[in-house]
């Protein structure tokens, strides 16, 4: 790829940001570029250097706020007709209903998810509690000499013991990947402002 | 590492790349190399809070027919790296102290 190419699908990726934040990436990346071909690069290696665009977009993007690209997204292109505005108002019985829900279907969505997480960590804690629980009676029927008794809650002490221990890793696993899926999900809703992702 | 203090320790190897003259993107990089590999789009973050920070200023210059950026400390940039050294014999204080407690257990 030349460097004309990459800057080029540069800008197709960062459309949707202002236009000054672009052209100062494109300014940057352009001088990064002809500085390595004074260094003696070929222009293709220049580029190749730089890394492929679509990281470099995603770093891009993961980097700006959502808050500008959202400012940016909902900026008028051309000044607001008198009468969408009159036709918002008077439809804001119909759209605004519609709006809410979906953010309460959005929110409760997320609830769900973390619901399950915090149920996973709940059981976590009654096995915890449990074998805290075991050991105790099993001391107790050791001091009255029920030495049977005492045996038995030992083996279940383990067995909770083991189990809370499986627990703690997979609530581990499961809460990691959940703010893991955020975060892709944040950069998707991202990419999705913005448009179509780079070829 | 923890993110708060990696972005804090490039902040200052940056500053610390053009405390001795001004620079532009691709020397600071150049500079960095055999210390840190530092990414194009990481340089521009950085370059861009250290600004909005006052602690370096910016001025395109032509060079070989084309602009380039180049970049100059200010007093509160070189003052942050002295805070940063200053900072630092603390933090290996206190390494000393946690790897002193592991050797004595």
């Amino acid at each position: 790829m030349n460097k004309q190419e990459f800057l080029n699908q540069l800008r197709l990726g960062l459309r949707g940001l202002p236009q000054e934040d672009i052209e100062e990436r494109i300014n940057f990346y352009s001088e990064m570029i002809d500085d390595r071909i004074e260094e003696g690069l070929s222009e293709a290696e220049a580029v190749k250097e730089i890394g492929p665009v679509g990281d470099v977009v995603s770093q891009i993007l993961s980097d700006t706020p959502l808050r500008k690209i959202v400012k940016e997204k909902i900026k008028p292109k051309s000044p607001i007709n008198p009468w969408i505005v009159v036709a918002l108002i008077l439809g804001s019985p119909l759209w605004f209903p519609l709006l809410i829900a979906v953010i309460a279907i959005v929110l409760s969505a997320y609830i769900v998810v973390w619901s399950v997480i915090i149920s996973f960590w709940a059981v976590f804690v009654t096995l915890v509690a449990s074998w805290l629980g075991v050991i105790v009676s099993a001391v107790y029927s050791l001091i009255s000499g029920r030495i049977l008794a005492a045996l038995a809650m030992i083996a279940i002490a383990l067995l909770s013991a083991g189990a809370a221990i499986i627990m703690f890793f997979v609530c581990l696993g499961a809460t990691r990947g959940v703010i893991w899926v955020t975060k892709k999900i944040v950069v998707g809703f991202k990419h999705m402002l913005i448009g179509k992702e780079t070829v | 590492m923890d993110i708060q203090l990696k972005r804090g320790l490039l902040d200052v190897s940056v500053l610390a790349a053009i405390k001795d003259g001004e620079s532009y993107g691709y020397k600071i990089i150049k500079d960095m190399k055999p210390y840190l590999e530092l990414s194009e789009s990481t340089l521009y973050t950085i370059l861009k809070r250290l600004e909005t920070a006052g602690m370096l200023t910016v001025r395109t210059a032509e060079h070989d027919g084309r602009l380039r950026k180049y970049y100059h400390i200010t007093d509160s940039g070189l003052r942050r790296i002295e805070e940063f050294k200053e900072d630092w014999k603390e933090i290996v204080s206190i390494y000393r102290f946690v790897v002193k407690e592991e050797e004595n257990e």
